[in-house]
């Protein structure tokens, strides 16, 4: 190309679009069905109706899941033994967020934990009790779940971890 | 393997709210990167874009910037990743023996929609959203807190992160404006607006608008293009588990494979000695110490203890990096056009002395799931 036309189609750019409209807009489907397999968690959802928590662990490298997941990626197989959970568990990590009401414009701050289920293998995306206060919240902090006032056999049934007393002298030393 | 060269690059000046649209950015990279290396759409053989359907508010997203891109009735594809991964796609035509020059382009306007908001919807609909609200900036900081209980990192090293690269990038002309700051103290990093505890506003890599492309030819075109080609002597790729449970948020599994894998191909076998510069996607501040260590730089957690400035042991994002603007798609890209840069010499005020070997990173998904590393050498 020459300089001539060079310089050009450059010039164009910078000389031309000094000024921009914003078209407001929105782009949203009204609704979407995620699907997925209950056979294979059925047995995950049965017992969470009796409030009672399974994992499911992969036969071939032992990992348990905690919630249940269809595939072990590392084995490359449907993992497919069920083991029994206790209600207890511990932070894995946890951030706080500062969530706005958009009417009030009051700041809420939620901590939004990871919780290591005792005897499983993974992590959990989960809500502490509102009646924790955010800054107690700590790293291997011993939490129990909350369950629904009446389970449906949903992941719903877990309402939330309410904070059990920490007996480990170590990690009391942490927390201060 | 055959070499493959970068023979020209653009980047349009990142900005946090263009006033101007989509196609004209796309032009001004793509025509920018041809004028560049003196060629001609006729020249052009193959178009990868890199873009994103719900960051572009459209289906399809690359059809309609087919005329912007200059792929017109050419042989055109898409990667929704990040832009360093496209350049992975063009250099796979290139290998193809098929085509003897790659346009790639990648990136996307995030002053259009709420970026954050859209990331939402990258957790899993059934067993995480329900659940409670994450988002990358909440992911980032379940995973800035694994990092520091596990290893004892201060926040205040988080925030140092923060000021060399905000610093760096008021050098870098190109760099997001409201990002550039020479005089940056670890304190008003840690003042700044919370986010997501420990994550404040100044260690999140703001999304902004930007484009960026570069043509890719196969070694005898390259050499008849420019005097000055950058070779890619090795890529590596890695991909991690994609539940945020499922993974040691401390470190980067994925990094350190893709890592090996380009090192291998590269022929290194001493890092910290053989590269000289590096740039690596950190979207936040904590992803630069986990990624330094996967890479191999530093031992796991002891990240913050190497001089990281352009004058240091080893200089880790002179240009800025993703904290010195990060437009979606784009950052991946533009850190390999900063590594080539330093290579050719073209790094104006922040150039690093005697570059023979870079490695530049991308990455995408939340913690860093997938991560991408690229060595660039320079020579004939």
């Amino acid at each position: 190309m020459s300089k001539r036309t060079q310089r050009k189609s450059m010039g164009y750019i910078k000389k031309d679009y000094i000024r921009t409209r914003t078209m407001p807009g929105s782009w949203y489907l009204s609704s979407y069905r995620f699907k997925f397999n209950i056979t294979h968690f059925k047995p995950f959802q049965d017992k969470l109706k009796e409030r009672k928590l399974v994992g499911l662990q992969c036969s071939s490298c032992n990992r348990v899941f905690f919630p249940p997941r269809l595939i072990c990626g590392k084995c490359f197989v449907k993992p497919d033994r069920w083991v029994d959970l206790r209600e207890t568990g511990r932070v894995a990590t946890f951030t706080i967020t500062y969530l706005k009401d958009l009417e009030t414009g009051e700041v809420s701050e939620r901590p939004v934990v990871l919780v290591q289920q005792d005897g499983s293998d993974t992590t959990y995306t989960a809500q502490l009790s509102p009646d924790v206060d955010y800054k107690d919240t700590y790293i291997g902090m011993p939490v129990k779940v909350h369950w629904a006032e009446e389970p449906t056999g949903g992941l719903m049934d877990i309402q939330f971890y309410d904070l059990v007393e920490d007996n480990s002298k170590d990690l009391e030393l942490r927390k201060d | 393997m055959q070499k493959v060269g970068i023979v020209g690059f653009y980047q349009v000046k990142l900005l946090s709210d263009a006033n101007y649209g989509r196609y004209e950015m796309i032009f001004e990279a793509v025509r920018g990167a041809l004028d560049k290396a003196g060629l001609k759409k006729k020249d052009i053989t193959t178009v990868i874009s890199c873009t994103n359907d719900y960051y572009d508010g459209r289906t399809i997203s690359n059809a309609f910037a087919v005329e912007a891109g200059g792929a017109y009735l050419a042989d055109e594809s898409k990667v929704e990743m990040d832009g360093a991964h496209a350049l992975l796609y063009g250099m796979m035509r290139i290998l193809s023996g098929n085509h003897k020059l790659a346009v790639i382009w990648a990136g996307s306007m995030a002053s259009c929609f709420p970026y954050h908001s859209a990331r939402l919807f990258e957790t899993d609909p059934i067993w995480e959203r329900p659940s409670a609200y994450v988002n990358d900036i909440t992911a980032a900081g379940f995973q800035m807190r694994a990092y520091m209980e596990k290893y004892g990192v201060s926040v205040e090293e988080m925030a140092k992160v923060v000021v060399k690269n905000r610093r760096n990038a008021s050098k870098n002309l190109l760099a997001l404006e409201e990002a550039q700051n020479p005089n940056l103290t670890v304190k008003d990093v840690l003042d700044s607006e919370i986010y997501a505890d420990p994550v404040t506003e100044l260690m999140v890599a703001q999304p902004c608008d930007g484009i960026a492309a570069i043509l890719l030819a196969p070694e005898k075109q390259a050499l008849k293009i420019t005097d000055k080609p950058v070779w890619i002597t090795g890529v590596g790729y890695n991909q991690d588990a994609y539940y945020l449970g499922d993974k040691d948020l401390s470190e980067s599994k994925s990094m350190r494979l893709a890592a090996k894998m380009a090192y291998e191909a590269a022929g290194i076998t001493d890092p910290i000695k053989e590269i000289n510069v590096a740039e690596i996607f950190e979207a936040y501040a904590h992803e630069e110490l986990i990624l330094k260590e996967a890479l191999g730089f530093a031992e796991k957690g002891k990240g913050a203890f190497l001089n990281s400035e352009i004058d240091g042991e080893l200089p880790i994002n002179p240009s800025g990096g993703a904290l010195g603007g990060n437009p979606p798609c784009g950052t991946g890209l533009i850190r390999i056009i900063e590594a080539t840069k330093q290579i050719t010499g073209e790094a104006n005020g922040y150039q690093v002395e005697g570059v023979k070997k870079a490695l530049a990173t991308g990455q995408i998904g939340m913690c860093a799931q997938n991560n991408i590393v690229y060595i660039l050498e320079g020579g004939n």
